[in-house]
């Protein structure tokens, strides 16, 4: 038996596997540190939040949100600033001119829960629709916008019991996910 | 003679060889990991989601301590790492690369990078939260 050859043919095998194994790492951590962390998800459930904490306190819807003992449409075109919410971005997604955020929130009646009373709604609402597409793993689905639904009960002053439903969205896909 | 001569070459080249490729591998692993460009993004990130859920006036502290080894070595000054320009981090370890990701949070943040007694940083980095129009120096 030629046993430098075999060990010739062994160590070009063994090199083959080295060689196949560290390329399967190399692509795996440049795969992982190559594609940037996506805190959309976050963002939303942060900017819900925020807007929960403006609508109501301690269960109490906000006095200001009603003119008149009914809920106020005026209150839609500053709600935003009012919150304490911008919609500033910095460079580098793409349209200057497009919103990345948007927000919606509705408030039902507690006896009907399937129109809402009032609307308050703020942002790129083009998006809205795509809050509602099933999850998925494709590359187009995470180029969607990423949103967040949240519900919770409170009262106004006169103790009308009302559901506030809140539809926040993060669009950013530019910073969030793989081009 | 000559034989095992050659057996031990061909040892010795396939150890070196095998070394190299771990060494190379982990090495790879290592700065891939703490790399200024992932802590930069990360960084900012982070940053941005502490001040999206904060509240007028709070302070909070963010451990930067390995952005801080990175940004020496690179020659920059840890007190210039992060910036925050209206509602914009901005996070920059070295002199060619940065990230800047935004919040929503309409307030006004400032910050600066904590130093110890004896004036080196700790590595750890402050931020004023104040409301919009305020004065926040930190």
């Amino acid at each position: 038996m030629d046993k430098k050859g075999t060990d010739k043919i062994l160590s070009i095998y063994w090199f083959l596997i080295l060689t196949i194994v560290a390329g399967g790492i190399f692509a795996m951590v440049y795969v992982f540190y190559g594609a940037p962390s996506d805190v959309r998800e976050i963002e939303a459930e942060l900017l819900a939040q925020k807007l929960a904490d403006c609508v109501s306190k301690n269960g109490l819807i906000e006095e200001n949100l009603f003119l008149n003992g009914e809920f106020n449409p005026a209150i839609n075109a500053y709600f935003t600033d009012r919150c304490g919410i911008t919609f500033k971005v910095e460079e580098g997604y793409g349209d200057e001119t497009e919103i990345q955020y948007l927000y919606k929130v509705s408030f039902y009646d507690i006896k009907n829960v399937v129109n809402p009373k009032f609307v308050i709604s703020d942002g790129n609402l083009n998006w809205e629709n795509e809050c509602f597409i099933e999850k998925s793993n494709s590359k187009d689905y995470l180029r969607l916008v990423k949103c967040k639904e949240r519900r919770f009960y409170a009262v106004d002053k006169e103790n009308n019991q009302y559901l506030i439903e809140i539809l926040s969205g993060v669009g950013k896909s530019e910073k969030n996910v793989k081009k | 003679m000559d034989k095992r001569g050659t057996i031990l070459v061909e040892n010795i080249v396939f150890l070196i060889l095998n070394l190299l490729f771990l060494s190379i591998l982990v090495l790879f692993l290592l700065k891939q990991g703490s790399g200024a460009i992932v802590l930069e993004e990360s960084y900012s990130k982070q940053i941005a989601m502490v001040i999206d859920s904060a509240k007028p006036v709070m302070v909070i502290q963010i451990d930067l301590e390995k952005g801080k080894k990175i940004a020496e070595t690179r020659g920059i000054d840890f007190g210039e790492v992060v910036g925050i320009d209206g509602n914009i981090v901005r996070v920059k370890l070295t002199e060619k690369s940065g990230y800047s990701y935004c919040f929503f949070n309409d307030v006004e943040v400032s910050s600066r990078a904590i130093k110890d007694s004896k004036g080196d940083y700790t590595g750890m980095y402050l931020f004023v939260v104040n409301e919009k129009g305020a004065n926040a120096n930190g």
